[in-house]
């Protein structure tokens, strides 16, 4: 569902700073797959190139069968993205602030009116529907951008460190909806800087460090490969042996 | 850009950022009470200066000391309708105070000057820094020029002489400035608050539909949908100016209103701000009232915060309201290139429209053309800041 290859992006005046460097994996239809990594791994980085914000220095993705680049505006409507911005509108009631983004989808009357009860429902916030969401606490906020991201039910979902900043109900909840989701046959990347956020949820692991894909596999593949019983043990060890490879090189 | 511009889309924003404007009350009362009220109650203030300074002059009290010593002089002011009273002593605080406007003092040797033939002195005592008191000095000393003049006229007679030897010129003036024009001189002032609140009315819509839209943090989930940056721009930018025109038309009404049917003290200049007035002021505001919106938006989103974005619009305003003010100060015939100038040429045919003269239509096709150019490039510009913003 999703195909990156050699995925390359720098910053800086001259390219000095390598943010991903050479990325190449492939998310499918029905799974969820972390992306796990430090601070300043590249996690967001990737991910904003597959929201189509940004644009890849080289190599290539396809979502949905579509190019990044080439096909931006299709893979938008293929995607749906909750990112560490999850702004609302304080004036807007619940239900306004998601229906706003399904008309920017093209979505009309009948069709928006029975998407957003069913999300309502899913997400268990009929009570905030018609509230101005002005003064909603953090998981009600996370529970309207993710109704207002998936407004246009995309195959495709992205969701950059979701869990930051949410209490343990919240994140429960958010756990369950995403993993219903998967069940429905989505294809859901979801990073995290959390060894045992990803574990618990996620089918596959990506391990970012410095831009580069160092490994991937299944939890108990990082057990077996490391020979650490801990997952984070597992992460750390990984993380250790690349930044050994890093400086003899 | 892949797809084409979508006016649907542009619709939809258009119509979230007006029900999002509507929504925040308090900012909007503060946008919209304003220009019903403050305009009628500064035409109120100028109507009232206007209506005193015109009464006084009509019933002109004169204080006299010494009056048993001119008894022709007395009876001349009397023949001109002066209404006379004495002179307190302490007249000159009373004039400080404002409670007299002049007084007229009449040395005890005035008829002895006069009988020996020397020129007889009288005392005016005034303060000329009273607004209000220039109509009754002017006029006072006006009087007593007259009286001068026609004693001087019957000296020369009684020597025989034809008074024209010692009045060898006349002068004729002819005022060509109608009654309207006068008054917009004085109103020049409901010409700038018109373009003030034309400059200011869309503002904090178009701060909050930019800046305040990447401070809260909802630009970039809004980036990530099909909606194209021109579009996003397009509809944030007609809220605004919907609003701004909105707040001026609301101004307008509140001249137009006042002018009509409120108490005002009868004036003796018809000041005209009747339905052709306000179309001509609508004519000539309406550019300027689609582009500032749009101004405000482009430099609100190259700040990063509402505040650096309010900072930044309140330069770009006081640029523009200082335009007016130094075309007023130099009260200079204007060049002809003025009208192609966002919002000096606006003020000029704004002053013309006061003046009760037709707006000429080479100036109305400048007026609309360079500010719609303008309103272009900014949309644009403020549409590839937006797809920038998303690369950052």
């Amino acid at each position: 569902m999703i195909e990156l290859t050699r995925l390359c992006k720098r910053f800086g005046k001259r390219g000095e700073i390598c943010a991903v460097a050479e990325v190449s994996f492939c998310a499918p239809a029905g799974q969820i797959t972390g992306l796990l990594g430090p601070n300043g791994a590249g996690k967001t980085t990737l991910l904003r190139m597959l929201s189509t914000l940004l644009v890849p220095d080289s190599g290539h993705a396809r979502i949905a069968g579509f190019d990044i680049v080439a096909d931006r505006q299709q893979v938008r409507r293929h995607i749906g993205v909750l990112s560490d911005a999850r702004g609302l509108y304080p004036r807007l009631s619940a239900v306004e602030n998601i229906a706003y983004f399904g008309s920017l989808y093209g979505l009309t009357n009948r069709a928006l009116d029975e998407r957003i009860a069913l999300l309502l429902e899913t997400l268990d916030m009929r009570a905030l529907a018609h509230r101005k969401t002005e003064g909603f606490s953090q998981g009600e906020r996370m529970k309207v951008a993710i109704a207002r991201a998936l407004i246009h039910d995309p195959p495709v979902i992205l969701l950059d460190e979701p869990t930051n900043g949410l209490d343990v109900m919240s994140v429960r909840l958010l756990r369950g909806f995403l993993r219903a989701l998967r069940d429905q046959g989505k294809c859901l990347i979801f990073s995290s800087h959390v060894m045992s956020e990803v574990a618990t949820l996620c089918d596959t692991i990506m391990v970012l460090n410095h831009g580069h894909l160092i490994a991937q596999g299944t939890a108990d593949d990082f057990r077996g490969k490391t020979a650490q019983t801990s997952l984070e043990d597992a992460f750390f060890a990984l993380l250790e042996d690349d930044e050994q490879k890093r400086s003899a090189a | 850009m892949s797809s084409l511009f979508s006016w649907r889309r542009a619709a939809t924003v258009l119509r979230k950022e007006c029900l999002d404007a509507f929504r925040d009350r308090r900012t909007l009362l503060m946008l919209l009470l304003p220009p019903l009220l403050v305009g009628p109650l500064f035409l109120m203030l100028i109507f009232n200066l206007i209506a005193t300074q015109s009464e006084r002059a009509q019933t002109l009290t004169l204080a006299v000391q010494g009056s048993a010593h001119a008894p022709a002089l007395i009876a001349f002011l009397e023949r001109q309708q002066v209404t006379l009273k004495p002179l307190s002593d302490d007249y000159e605080n009373q004039i400080r105070r404002g409670h007299i406007d002049i007084a007229l003092i009449i040395p005890e040797d005035f008829p002895d000057d006069v009988a020996a033939g020397r020129a007889a002195s009288v005392q005016l005592v005034y303060d000329r820094s009273r607004d209000r008191s220039q109509v009754i000095i002017a006029q006072v000393e006006h009087l007593l020029a007259a009286h001068g003049r026609e004693w001087g006229r019957m000296r020369l007679l009684l020597r025989g002489i034809a008074p024209e030897v010692a009045a060898p010129l006349k002068i004729q003036a002819t005022n060509l400035a109608t009654p309207q024009q006068s008054g917009a001189l004085l109103l020049s002032l409901v010409a700038f608050y018109a373009l003030f609140a034309t400059l200011t009315g869309g503002m904090a819509v178009a701060l909050d539909a930019g800046a305040g839209e990447r401070e809260r943090q909802s630009l970039q989930p809004l980036l990530i949908t099909p909606a194209q940056p021109f579009e996003l721009v397009t509809g944030k930018w007609a809220a605004a100016a919907i609003v701004n025109t909105l707040v001026v038309a609301l101004t307008l009404a509140g001249f137009y209103l006042t002018l009509r049917f409120a108490p005002l003290p009868a004036v003796g200049m018809p000041f005209l701000f009747g339905l052709a007035e306000v179309g001509r002021f609508s004519i000539a505001l309406l550019p300027i009232a689609l582009l500032l919106p749009a101004l405000h938006f482009f430099v609100g989103i190259r700040g990063r915060s509402v505040r650096e974005a309010q900072a930044s619009t309140s330069v770009l305003l006081l640029l523009f309201a200082l335009l007016p003010i130094a075309q007023m100060l130099l009260q200079q015939r204007e060049p002809d290139w003025i009208a192609a100038v966002p919002v000096a040429g606006h003020y000029t045919l704004l002053t013309h429209a006061l003046r009760g003269d037709a707006l000429s239509n080479t100036d109305i096709v400048w007026a609309y053309l360079v500010p719609l150019a303008l309103l272009l490039l900014v949309l644009i510009a403020a549409a590839q800041r937006l797809n920038r913003e998303a690369r950052l």
